[in-house]
């Protein structure tokens, strides 16, 4: 038995039971907010450092052995991811204290953070495929609830499109799973891969495949399927669109490494060619889009579409170089995409507007956040020794060494362009003056020393993960490399979970 | 272990002047200064202490599994640049002090230098190809900062862009060429890659790494056609210009080209593209400098020429070659930094470094005057100057060189005109600022600066002589330490002097020097014809450029992504459909092994009520009601689908999940129009049938071909262990509450939080009851039918009475808490319709969404409880107890789960309905009512 495995679905579950039992209190709602997450972090190092020591740690929901109940399973991409879960977790629940405002607490805001947290930490963990729909749809509907927020017109707009879009993946998920039960009788991802290699007909496991594609690929913000992220991610307050940008697609990315790894590896001159154009294009158009933009997190959202170019890159490719380069930059790239988001909203908090051609001057007032926008933004840009470098820098091996040039170019390409489109952010947010500095100062609101601080505080904290895993790159180097040997290795994933075959 | 101190130490400074500057900018200026000093010191220390031939190195393991090491090396190469780099930098430091006015940030100005040192110690030590390049993209982001330090100008900005995206840009061609050489040499190790010339040059891959290598080194050295961002990042303040763009940054490329000699050169291609682009680049250069009326603009151009000048011996490659290009970098590090900061005097004290406002200034500034005139002719390589020498060596070279064939003499011709126009550049600027008689005055009145602010200029300028006069003086261990270590082989003799006898070299310089004279006294001529010309301003044509490109990317983005949902749709859609086709298309056949089963008229009839069903309601689907009523025919032929085959629990579920979304839809639908106005055309009707027909034909191939064949599931086991197991007969409810708990228990929260979802929409919506229909027929004004009341009143309690029986007897036949609450939240609902919700709710005074969250509560708790008996999390327990009068009872653990799907499906679907009613019951009925 193993609780750690089912815990950090867990805590937030009751944390978001808890915090909606106290309804009116919003002391106590912020309190069990700060609290929860902080427990879901703890737990989630505890997962982290069970995994570390036993490779996978399993439990049988129900106790019932697999494959006939569900069963929680963490290898190292899970642990990673749970843990990621928990450190943006946590610091978005510290930033949103000083951010919602009283009308979002009282609607709830509180319960859904912790309830979309259980949904993305059972997305991790869960080992049954049926399952892992189960917890799409409670992150997609809580996801929902959060962004209409507040109900303004823009949010309602940008909230239909994400719903209906989303729906429609979960749709083609569902007729998958349908059909991929049809044709092996099974649901234990375990017993799925060990199911699917007996299938004698692989065309149609490979139509499946691209079923699952498509569903994981809407999730992901992918190429040509993305369409619902640029129309929704702006419209939120600043703390639902950092946990959105950190989190949400990044569960698509890794519903695709695990399914694309453990259970449709029959074709991969089929299925990983589809995805290594999917990515070539979604890291273009992600970053071309930027390019056009002028509203601060309009353009961060497209870059979160163009990054996930970069990590299905890693999995197309389908080295163990290439799923070490993906992992890491899963890994590096949901902090600095959160902290990026993060301190848009600090900005927006001291200027009063996302748009870049109003904005100016920041640096001038508050050098030290000028600061810290710089190292999430040039770790996005890959510039070293921040984390980003090390990340693509392995993926563009990765790349070289597999003899693609194309998809090497473009990532060499789409590195530069995200560098040119963070030096705009901070040339015309940073630096350039303030086009009407006493007009937009007198329409915001003074911020209190003590906001600010607790706004700064998890941009600080983001902040320093990414310096330590520059600085540390070996160390999470050997996590990432752990779990791609573990990826690329289905069969100890489906020993550990159905016990040693005969 | 020491090595790494070097870089270490000036990256200590970046944060020393942020604590100086409370004591005042002196101090910090002098704090400032330390690091470097002490980085000097220590140089010079290593080297003189380490023995011969070894090449000092150290490493330190950083990631070793991508081969990136913290590798530092100290040979002769390092140690030239190193004594450029911090002896340049500390005099830097010094003029700064007196450069920047008040109202500039001297903390921050100094840690971007001393970043910036940083990087350029780096890049000179690394004994890491990896390590080099994140110190070199290290030299971009802190010369981006650097160039733009005057943000407040757009000018800066925008040239510190373009100079960051043109030396980016080939920063990652050269991180490209640097992985292809580690792919070729298996390693990053300097050591290593150095010695594999031999591997490197027969690699087929050898082009390529030469032109991403080069392209790296281009653009960071302002080569032809890459050097245009050079004169625009001139917008920098002085002391940026002098260090960066004359003594620094600009020889990274050159360096690098230096540094890799050993392993890339001695091949025709190098020859050719490193040659030629340096002949070009210093004609280039040298005839615009001559064109330019701005000092900075003049000295910029001058670089790039000079730079072309070192890269072009590059090319030429013998090892005489490489001594005079070592030589040159010396040379013009001294008398280019020297220029740049007395064009900073210049500006600084007459407020203007436009030559045409210039001029007389020598009356003025007289020792300036001296100072610059000296550093001018030896830019212009007049002897008896440093410049003299290094120029004489390459015209040496140039006439001696045998590449290009029959085409030998292009390089003489084009050495000679750049020699020419640099003497002719060099008059201009001499003679326009100091010599000519004023045209109009300056905005300020020159004066001398300083002391101290012009004494870095004038050690410069006295190393320029004592160089021109005593050439062999930094010939040992400087120069032939960074021979040996770029030259690969014999240490080749060489011998420096000024005078060498007549030579070819010396009648060529001596033609240079006499054209470049006639050249200055034509200027005015030159000016007039190079008018002919439209001006080309590399900045509007880069600034265009990227407009263009983000015009472009908005047009593609627009066209893709336009904000229309039906086009998101139609795109998906349409992406699914391709997909399943193309994979059913390579089915070899659809049906499967299994023989199909006998069709009966009652199955052919439930087919054609779904089809019409669907069809109808999509295509009614603009009379909304009727499109609903076809709708909730779809539903019950489901329900009855599944009765019919054997599944009555799925039955009894759609069923009321039917009647409960049907009543909140027709709940919606008062609100809204009762029709949809038309709004496809034609031709999209045509389309959108088309993908929905493809969408349900390829998910029907599918079913179909999964549908026959073989199966061997896992259902069984469920079936066999529902009773011994699970404790219950229905094995459909056994699977919800206790096989596959732990789904259920996310399905009763992806309940709650829809209903916490509507509840929040809803909540701040405000609509008032229309009194007709749209059609303008009132509504009935009965609003509570009696008959309707006393049905509903009476059903309520045989309701919740059936709901509870479902719920017990839900563990072994049909049933169970999610159609249990679903009845009672059915027969809640129609007490609600009967009774308005104004007297439902007095009557039923609660909130539902505590009952939806304690639903959910409730099951994770029982969940939870396992773990304290030592099972896995929802492990369910059963027992039979004996009760006396009612007998055998069996009770399982799983009941209480079951419990909490009961409250939250209750709850969650009450609470959307109270919200839904509440819209119209808050406000009455009232037109008037603003």
């Amino acid at each position: 038995m193993s609780p750690e495995v089912a815990l950090p679905i867990l805590i937030p579950l009751t944390a978001g039971a808890l915090s909606m039992a106290f309804w009116r209190s919003r002391m106590m709602q912020r309190l069990i907010g700060v609290a929860g997450t902080a427990a879901l972090l703890a737990t989630s190092l505890w997962l982290f450092a069970s995994v570390q020591e036993q490779g996978h740690v399993i439990m049988n929901a129900g106790g019932w052995a697999a494959p006939f109940g569900i069963t929680l399973v963490a290898d190292h991409l899970s642990a990673i991811m749970v843990l990621l879960t928990g450190i943006i977790g946590f610091a978005v629940a510290v930033y949103s204290l000083p951010t919602i405002g009283r009308g979002h607490e009282t609607f709830g805001y509180y319960p859904l953070l912790h309830l979309l947290l259980a949904g993305v930490a059972g997305a991790f963990l869960t080992g049954d495929i049926f399952n892992l729909y189960v917890w799409f749809e409670v992150m997609l509907l809580a996801s929902f609830a959060l962004l209409i927020l507040g109900g303004e017109r823009a949010q309602m707009e940008g909230a239909i499109k994400y719903v209906t879009l989303n729906l429609l993946s979960s749709v083609i998920f569902l007729s998958a799973i349908g059909l991929l039960y049809g044709l092996v009788g099974t649901l234990n991802m375990a017993d799925i891969a060990r199911r699917v290699a007996l299938v004698e007909d692989n065309t149609l496991i490979d139509i499946v495949a691209v079923m699952f594609m498509i569903s994981f690929g809407i999730k992901a913000a992918a190429f040509p399927l993305f369409f619902w992220l640029p129309a929704a991610y702006h419209t939120p307050p600043v703390a639902v669109s950092a946990l959105f940008a950190g989190l949400l697609t990044k569960v698509g990315v890794y519903a695709l490494f695990r399914v694309f790894t453990l259970i449709f590896n029959q074709s991969v001159d089929f299925t990983h060619e589809i995805l290594l154009w999917g990515a070539a294009l979604t890291m273009l158009t992600g970053v071309l889009g930027a390019a056009a933009q002028f509203e601060f997190r309009r353009i961060l959202s497209f870059h979160i579409v163009s990054q996930i170019g970069y990590m299905l890159m890693g999995l197309a490719l389908f080295t163990p170089l290439a799923l070490v380069g993906g992992v890491f930059y899963i890994l590096h790239h949901i902090i600095v995409k959160t902290n990026l988001f993060l301190i848009s909203g600090i900005v927006y908090r001291l200027k009063g507007t996302h748009d870049l051609k109003k904005l100016g001057g920041v640096y001038k007032a508050w050098p030290l956040l000028g600061v810290l926008f710089l190292i999430p933004a040039l770790s996005l840009a890959g510039v070293p020794p921040l984390s980003g470098f090390f990340a693509k820098f392995v993926l563009i091996r990765a790349s070289i060494e597999a003899g693609e040039i194309t998809i090497t170019v473009i990532a060499l390409l789409v590195g530069l362009l995200t560098l040119y489109s963070m030096t705009k952010i901070w040339a015309e947010v940073f630096w350039k003056k303030a086009p009407d500095e006493d007009s937009a100062a007198k329409r915001v609101a003074p911020v209190s020393q003590r906001h600010l601080w607790l706004m700064i505080l998890p941009i600080v904290g983001l902040a320093a993960c990414t310096v330590f895993i520059g600085l540390n790159g070996q160390l999470l180097y050997d996590v990432a490399e752990a779990s791609a040997a573990q990826l690329l290795d289905p069969q100890g994933y489906i020993d550990a979970v159905l016990g040693e075959q005969p | 272990m020491t090595l790494p101190w070097i870089p270490l130490l000036t990256f200590l400074g970046v944060f020393v002047p942020a604590l100086a500057i409370r004591g005042g900018r002196t101090v910090c200026a002098l704090a400032t200064a330390t690091a470097p000093a002490v980085a000097l010191g220590l140089v010079l220390f290593f080297y003189l202490g380490h023995d011969g031939d070894e090449v000092m190195r150290t490493s330190l393991q950083w990631l070793p599994a991508m081969g990136l090491e913290l590798a530092f090396r100290l040979d002769g190469l390092s140690l030239l640049f190193l004594l450029l780099i911090l002896g340049i930098g500390l005099l830097i430091i010094l003029y700064t002090r007196y450069y920047l006015s008040e109202q500039d940030s001297m903390s921050r100005f100094y840690a971007f230098l001393m970043l910036f040192m940083t990087a350029m110690v780096g890049i000179v030590t690394s004994d890491n190809l990896l390590l080099l390049w994140g110190f070199w993209e290290l030299t971009s982001i802190s010369s981006f900062l650097l160039i733009s330090f005057w943000s407040h100008e757009t000018t800066a900005r925008k040239g510190a862009r373009m100079a960051m995206t043109v030396t980016g840009a080939g920063g990652l061609a050269l991180l490209a060429g640097i992985m292809l050489i580690g792919k070729v040499v298996g390693t990053y190790d300097m050591g290593t890659v150095l010695e594999s010339h031999d591997l490197i040059t027969a690699s087929p891959l050898y082009p390529a790494i030469i032109v991403l290598v080069l392209l790296g080194a281009f653009t960071k050295s302002a080569q032809f056609p890459f050097h245009f961002w050079l004169p625009h990042a001139m917008a920098a303040p002085t002391p940026v210009s002098a260090y960066l763009h004359s003594a620094t940054m600009v020889k990274a490329g050159i360096f690098l080209m230096l540094r890799l000699h050993p392993a890339l050169s001695g091949t025709e291609l190098w020859t050719v593209i490193v040659t030629l682009t340096g002949l070009v680049t210093m004609v280039y250069g040298a005839w615009f400098a001559f064109l330019k009326t701005d000092l900075k603009g003049i000295l910029a151009f001058s670089t790039i020429s000079h730079l072309g000048l070192i890269t072009s011996l590059l090319g030429l490659g013998n090892s005489q070659a490489m001594i005079a290009a070592l030589f040159h970098i010396i040379n013009h590090a001294l008398f280019k930094a020297s220029l740049f900061m007395a064009a900073g005097i210049i500006d600084h004290e007459a407020g203007t470094r436009d030559v045409r406002k210039l001029g007389g200034l020598y009356r003025l500034m007289p020792i300036t005057t001296v100072l610059t005139c000296i550093a001018t002719v030896s830019m212009a390589g007049l002897p008896p100057l440093n410049g003299f020498i290094s120029k004489e060596m390459f015209f040496t070279e140039a006439l001696a060189s045998q590449q290009f064939g029959g085409l030998a003499w292009i390089v003489p011709l084009l050495a000679g005109l750049g020699g020419l126009l640099s003497v002719a550049y060099s008059l201009r600027l001499a003679y326009a600022t100091f010599f000519r008689r004023p045209r109009q005055e300056p905005p300020k009145t020159p004066h001398e600066p300083p002391w101290p602010m012009r004494f870095p200029v004038e050690l410069l300028v006295a190393l320029c002589i004592i160089v021109g006069l005593v050439p062999t003086l930094p010939q040992s261990p400087i120069l032939e330490d960074a021979v040996r270590a770029t030259v690969s082989g014999e240490m080749p003799e060489f011998h420096l002097a000024l005078w060498h006898g007549i030579n070819p070299a010396l009648l060529l310089s001596m033609a240079v020097i006499a054209g470049g004279i006639v050249l200055h006294l034509l200027h005015r001529h030159m000016m007039r014809f190079n008018r002919q010309f439209k001006p080309q301003d590399a900045r509007y044509i880069f600034e265009g450029f990227v407009q263009r490109l983000v015009a472009l990317c908005q047009r593609l983005i627009d066209r893709l992504e336009n904000g229309s949902l039906q086009r998101y749709m139609f795109l998906l859609m349409a992406v699914s459909v391709l997909a399943m086709a193309l994979g059913l298309a390579d089915l070899d056949m659809l049906a499967g092994s299994l023989g199909q089963q006998a069709l009966d008229p009652i199955v052919i009839l439930g087919a054609a009520l779904l089809i019409m069903g669907g069809v109808l309601t999509a295509a009614l689907h603009r009379y909304r009601l009727i499109s609903l009523l076809m709708l909730s025919v779809v539903g019950l032929v489901v329900a009855l689908t599944f009765a019919r085959f054997s599944a009555p629990d799925l039955a009894l579920t759609q069923l009321s999940v039917e009647v409960v979304t049907m009543i909140l839809l027709m709940l919606a639908l008062f609100f809204l129009p009762q029709k949809t106005p038309k709004e496809s055309s034609g031709a999209r009707v045509v389309r959108d049938v088309l993908i929905a027909t493809g969408f349900g034909g390829a998910v029907a191939s599918l079913n179909f071909a999964v549908l026959t064949r073989d199966l061997n599931s896992i259902s069984n086991f469920f079936i066999d262990q529902s009773v011994p197991g699970g404790g219950g007969h229905n094995v459909v409810n056994v699977i919800l509450v206790d096989f596959r708990g732990f789904d259920t228990l996310g399905e009763i929260t992806v309940l709650a939080i829809a209903g916490l979802a509507i509840f929040k929409l809803l909540n701040r919506l405000r609509l008032f009851m229309p009194a007709t229909d749209m059609e303008g027929r009132l509504w009935s004004n009965d609003r509570h039918p009696t008959l309707l009341m006393v049905v509903s009143q009476t059903l309520l309690p045989l309701a919740l009475l059936v709901s509870f029986f479902i719920f017990l007897r839900g563990h072994n036949q049909p049933g169970g808490g999610f159609i249990a609450g679903l009845i009672t939240a059915v027969a809640l609902i129609l007490l609600y319709m009967s009774r308005g919700v104004e007297w439902a709710q007095q009557r039923l005074d609660f909130q539902f969404q505590p009952i939806a969250i304690a639903g959910v509560a409730l099951s994770t708790f029982t969940g939870l409880c396992s773990w304290l008996f030592g099972y896995p999390f929802l492990t369910s327990t059963f027992d039979h107890f004996h009760l006396p009068l009612i007998g055998d009872i069996e009770l399982a653990s799983a009941l209480i789960f079951d419990g909490g799907i009961y409250l939250a499906v209750v709850g969650a679907t009450l609470m959307i309905l109270a919200n839904l009613g509440k819209l119209t019951t808050a406000h009455r009925p009232n037109k008037d009512m603003p």
